[in-house]
């Protein structure tokens, strides 16, 4: 060993012991974060780590075409490594290169070296450009941040190809012909360089080098680029629950509920925070944003990122926090008003690369203000009242429950007599338009045979809404109720006709420990057709373009049962939207947002339905009584409602009943 | 007790139901019945346990459809005939439980007397509905025979004793003290209590405003007496308790409440809901001066500002005016909204308007009814070119009289309207007006 590997060894030994206690200083925070239980299932999470950040099937999306340019920096990257370990080590012991390996092993390694180092420097290039020259809205393009990692890569990768054709041109590399670039290099700039002058560029190349590395390696904790040590543990300790139901609260006294500050919240929830890559994708999916609303999931994470930051070196100390999680507008505060923007589409999470869960924060933060601050919008007052007093949002009495049934010879669930009970929920029992609907699937199931009751004036609200604005306690009080009704009259089977009362009961239900198979109407239904139990002659609704619930697809995967049964009712498959299954767009009503004033922005359901109109159809067919009052409302806006009508799969179905 | 050579015990029975007679009230008997003998059969029917049952016939008086009598058995049927040739047949009271328990609470009870209301004020203005309850007070008052009172907190507010005196009340309780000025909790319901539990009335009666609704639940509260809110019928049964009748369980029941073994028996009503009396101009009566020991310090709540928001136009609040004359979708345009203000000035009444026509710029968001709105409860509701979905009927559903106007005949509105037209609004709302304006001009030349 030379003096300069002396040298380098010392700074590769400050470089190292800086970056892991900057690590050690930003990871400790996690520990401020509640328990969390995310064990199990290691093949499932291990074939996870595989796919997504391996395989890259994070960044590569069709709708995001610029990361397959992400996809390829990130497997040269994974080369690198193996250059970049080698580096690192040779900087202190010379004999512990490449070139000493068995001649065949050596060549295919140096020229796949220099093959990924150029990818990856034209990947660099094509990324400044775009961040200079076409950048997307929903991104902070020019950010400072995003420059000097790109700088930086550039410069490392320049730095090899200086490195490696200066050596190439003072004859010292074998590999020389299988590096094809560095090789060019050469022979194009060197040729007539003296040896004492491409010694110095070697020398000068390699210690750029070196030095950009090892600080590049230090910057990572202090940027987005931090996504490069959390990405992989985040994605592998991903949430496989299949539900994005929030948990359960222990209301005893002395407990705080919901997160009101940085450390109400699970260690898992500061780990999607250090793991943002800020792509941006979850700001370009949310219908708030996308609206002019402030609420930007992607800020929210961050703000909860710098909160961290800020507070974590005081709480660790048992100091209290000096920044607060929910406050006025500031980076690391999140705004109240932010907080209700949400209508908890799910599209966030839905599209995140790294399975960061970003509307479950803004639930966990309306608990807080709901259940702690009592703090919410003026318009909930009297939909909390109305569902504690009446179990529904509009205080009507319950007994008018089943009156959408008179004149219909509609059956009460009996105890061991009928097999499904049809949970019709408060839409499908009070709202005019939305009784129509209950109607029609009423004539569906009969025309098919089954076996189904309803619950009438005993039936109570799901409490959907009341848990997603944070109301848990009156939540917790009805799911219990309604498991103890469903219980003592034995039902176990549920047809829903909404989505959100279908989520509900299947999902939410299941934390209280019954086990209920519900079913909504578009897959019972189209399951009827597919047993061949509903004869259908095909109608002409026109061109009929079909809206995704939100609660139906992204919660839950329906996205086939509801287009099979448009083709089987009506001989054609459904016009799609170009904002479809997946990264359909949201009506708005979700989210407790149905019981709300949006004051900012743009109408969520005005953009929804000028989208639709764009497409110029003659039904618009949609599976939620929510999704049905946005649109009809949307079209009354736009005064399309004569020109255009807005059907429920099931009427849609039941308009094709022979 | 019988003057028998044995003690020979009176039958008293078991309760039996009358088939065919029950109402299926809900079950009054097996509430009342301190044995627990009753239960409900599924058609809601009375069971009774005959050897739970010791004959005290309560649930034969609580029974608003004297479906309950007593049987006896042959056996006992025969001990009651001998028992009448013997001795001369008192009627046998009930057999009380804990006699002397019920004896004390009763001596009690009777040291209270008097109807009292609770005059609510405003910066020295009397809320209506105080002027309303003494109205009914004066019908309690009667039926007790006692005497109507009523009792005012505020600074400076003796006016409204002598108000008191005009709409029927004989005396009237004033509490004046800076510190009443404007309305707190803690001063004003310490300082009732105070009257109340020296002055001792049997009844108390406040308006159900959203200053009473606070105020009187902090008093009963204090008392440990019952409070029913919001009642919509007053009162006096033949054992001079107060019977208090109030919509249940949706407006599907309607339920009467008694407040037997504490007193005040407390009431509140909404405003609107009991008739005006007449003033009789002239009448006066006693005012008693309570100066009632106050310090500011011992208050939590200060009061720092008070922020005025009545705006300019009239500063009408829909949700307090009696007739709202509100337009919907089909109203087409602001500029329309001038025929439905014609109608409101024709019945003294304001202009309202569903969600969609605040957004539409027609009208401000203070005249929004509806679920995001405000919710109203006015005498007269006309609902023009409203199509009654429900996020808007939320907000009007109670009122008293609705009158809609809509084109579509199947619109939901009509479901909940006490009178529904179907025709164009821009023929049938200018109609109406222009009729009553005749209508108001006959009467005058009647005159």
């Amino acid at each position: 060993m030379e003096i300069s590997n002396w040298i380098f060894l010392v700074i590769l030994g400050i470089a190292l012991i800086t970056f892991f206690w900057t690590c050690r200083q930003k990871f400790r925070l996690l520990a401020l974060g509640k328990p969390e239980d995310r064990s199990g299932s290691i093949g499932k999470r291990i074939w996870s780590v595989v796919i997504y950040p391996l395989l890259q099937r994070c960044a590569v999306n069709p709708f995001y075409k610029f990361g397959l340019n992400h996809a390829l920096l990130f497997w040269c990257f994974m080369v690198l490594l193996l250059a970049n370990g080698e580096f690192l080590i040779a900087g202190v012991i010379p004999a512990a290169t490449y070139a000493n390996l068995p001649a065949g092993l050596y060549f295919v390694l140096a020229c796949a070296f220099d093959i990924v180092s150029i990818l990856a420097l034209l990947a660099v290039i094509l990324a400044v450009c775009r961040r200079l020259f076409f950048p997307p809205k929903y991104i902070q393009a020019r950010s400072q941040d995003a420059f000097i990692i790109l700088s930086m890569i550039a410069a490392l990768m320049l730095a090899f190809f200086f490195t490696h054709s200066a050596e190439i041109a003072l004859g010292e590399v074998t590999a020389a012909k299988y590096m094809f670039v560095s090789n060019w290099m050469a022979n194009t700039f060197w040729t007539n360089t003296a040896d004492a002058t491409l010694e110095t560029v070697a020398t000068v190349a390699w210690w750029v080098h070196a030095i950009v590395l090892l600080s590049f390696l230090n910057y990572l904790p202090y940027s987005k680029h931090m996504h490069i040590l959390t990405s992989i543990p985040n994605v592998y300790l991903r949430n496989l629950t299949g539900s994005t139901a929030p948990k359960r609260e222990e209301f005893k006294k002395g407990n705080t509920f919901g997160a009101g500050q940085v450390n109400d919240l699970t260690w898992k929830n500061l780990l999607d925070a250090f793991s943002c890559t800020e792509c941006g994708r979850c700001t370009d999916n949310c219908p708030a944003t996308k609206t002019g609303k402030p609420l930007n999931p992607r800020l929210v994470i961050h703000d909860i990122k710098v909160n961290l930051l800020k507070n974590g070196p005081g709480l660790v100390n048992g100091k209290p926090s000096v920044l607060p999680l929910i406050g006025a507008k500031k980076e690391g505060s999140i705004e109240e008003d932010v907080i209700w923007d949400c209508t908890t589409c799910g599209a966030c999470v839905a599209v995140c690369p790294v399975f960061i869960e970003q509307f479950p924060r803004i639930i966990d933060m309306r608990r807080h203000l709901v259940e702690t601050k009592a703090e919410f919008p003026e318009e909930l007052l009297s939909f909390f009242e109305n569902m504690e007093q009446r179990s529904n949002p509009w205080g009507i009495t319950p007994g008018d429950r089943a009156k959408w049934a008179t004149g219909l010879d509609v059956k009460t669930f009996e105890p061991g007599k009928t097999e499904y009970l049809l949970y019709v929920g408060c839409f499908g029992s009070y709202d005019a338009r939305a009784k129509q609907v209950t109607v029609a699937i009423a004539k569906v199931l009969d025309a098919a045979g089954v076996s189904w009751g309803i619950l009438g004036k005993d039936e109570k609200c799901c409490g959907d809404s009341l848990r997603r604005l944070g109301n848990e306690y009156v939540f917790e009080q009805m799911a219990k109720e309604n498991i103890k009704m469903f219980q003592s009259k034995g039902v176990t089977k549920i047809i829903t006709e909404c989505p959100h009362c279908f989520t509900a009961l299947k999902d939410d239900y299941a934390q209280f420990g019954v086990k209920l198979e519900v079913i909504h109407h578009t897959e019972f239904i189209n399951n009827l057709i597919k047993q061949g139990k509903l004869k259908l002659h095909q109608t002409d609704l026109g061109k009929l373009l079909f809206h995704d619930s939100c609660y139906l697809g992204r919660y839950n995967d329906i996205y086939e049962a509801p287009r099979q049964t448009v083709k089987a009712a009506t001989g054609s498959a459904p016009a799609e939207f170009e904002r479809n299954q997946e990264r359909g767009f949201c009506c708005g009503a979700g989210g407790g947002r149905m019981w709300l004033e949006e004051s900012r922005g743009t109408r969520i359901n005005i953009a929804r339905t000028e989208e639709a109109l764009a497409q110029s159809p003659k039904t618009i067919c949609v599976s939620c009584p929510y999704c049905m009052t946005m649109f009809e409302d949307g079209l009354k806006d736009k005064n399309a409602d004569k020109d255009v009508q807005v059907l429920d799969i099931a009427e849609v179905v039941a308009k094709a009943l022979k | 007790m019988a003057e028998e050579k044995k003690k020979t015990k009176k039958p008293l029975g078991h309760a039996r139901l009358i088939v065919g007679k029950c109402i299926a009230c809900g079950g009054r008997c097996e509430a009342e019945c301190p044995k627990g003998a009753v239960t409900l059969n599924e058609k809601g029917e009375p069971v009774i346990d005959f050897d739970k049952c010791i004959g005290c016939r309560r649930c034969l008086k609580v029974c608003p459809a004297s479906a309950l009598e007593m049987y006896f058995t042959p056996e006992e049927q025969k001990i009651l005939d001998e028992l009448a040739k013997t001795a001369p047949q008192t009627t046998a009271p009930a057999p009380e439980e804990d006699d002397g328990q019920a004896a004390s609470i009763k001596a009690q009870l009777a040291q209270y007397k008097g109807v009292w209301v609770f005059v609510e004020q405003t910066e020295g203005k009397a809320e209506e509905v105080s002027w309303e309850l003494l109205g009914k007070g004066a019908e309690l008052a009667k039926a007790l025979n006692v005497e109507l009172c009523t009792f005012v907190l505020g600074d400076n507010v003796e006016d409204l004793c002598k108000e008191s005196f005009i709409y029927g009340a004989v005396k009237s309780y004033l509490v004046d003290d800076p510190l009443l000025k404007h309305y707190r909790t803690e001063p004003y319901y310490k300082a009732i209590c105070q009257l109340i539990n020296k002055y001792k009335p049997e009844v108390v009666l406040m308006g159900a405003t959203p200053l009473g609704r606070d105020l009187a639940g902090a008093v009963a509260t204090d008392l440990a007496t019952g409070l029913t809110a919001d009642c919509t019928g007053l009162t006096i049964d033949e054992n001079r308790l107060l019977l208090q009748t109030r919509p249940a369980f949706g407006g599907n029941i309607m339920a009467t409440i008694r407040t037997e073994e504490n007193r005040p028996q407390m009431a509140s009503v909404r405003p609107h809901v009991m008739p005006m009396p007449k003033r009789q101009e002239g009448a006066t009566g006693e005012i008693i001066r309570e100066k009632i020991a106050l310090n500011e310090n011992d208050f939590m709540v200060k009061i720092l500002e008070i922020i005025d928001d009545r705006k300019g136009d009239g500063g009408i609040d829909i949700a307090g005016a009696e007739v709202l004359v509100a337009g919907g979708r089909g109203m087409l345009s602001k500029d329309n909204f001038k025929i439905l203000q014609d109608l409101a000035d024709e019945l003294g009444g304001t202009i309202a308007a569903s969600r969609a026509c605040v957004e539409a710029g027609w009208v401000g968001v203070e005249k929004q009814v509806g679920q995001t709105g405000k919710t109203v409860r006015p005498k007269i509701y006309f609902a023009c070119g409203i199509s009654g979905a429900i996020q808007h009927t939320v907000g009007m559903q109670d009122s008293e009289l609705i009158i809609a106007i809509n084109r579509d005949p199947a619109a939901p509105i009509f479901e909940v309207a006490t009178y529904g037209i179907v025709g164009d609004l821009f023929k049938v709302v200018p109609a109406i007006t222009a009729r009553i304006k005749e209508l108001r001009a006959q009467r005058r030349e009647k005159k």
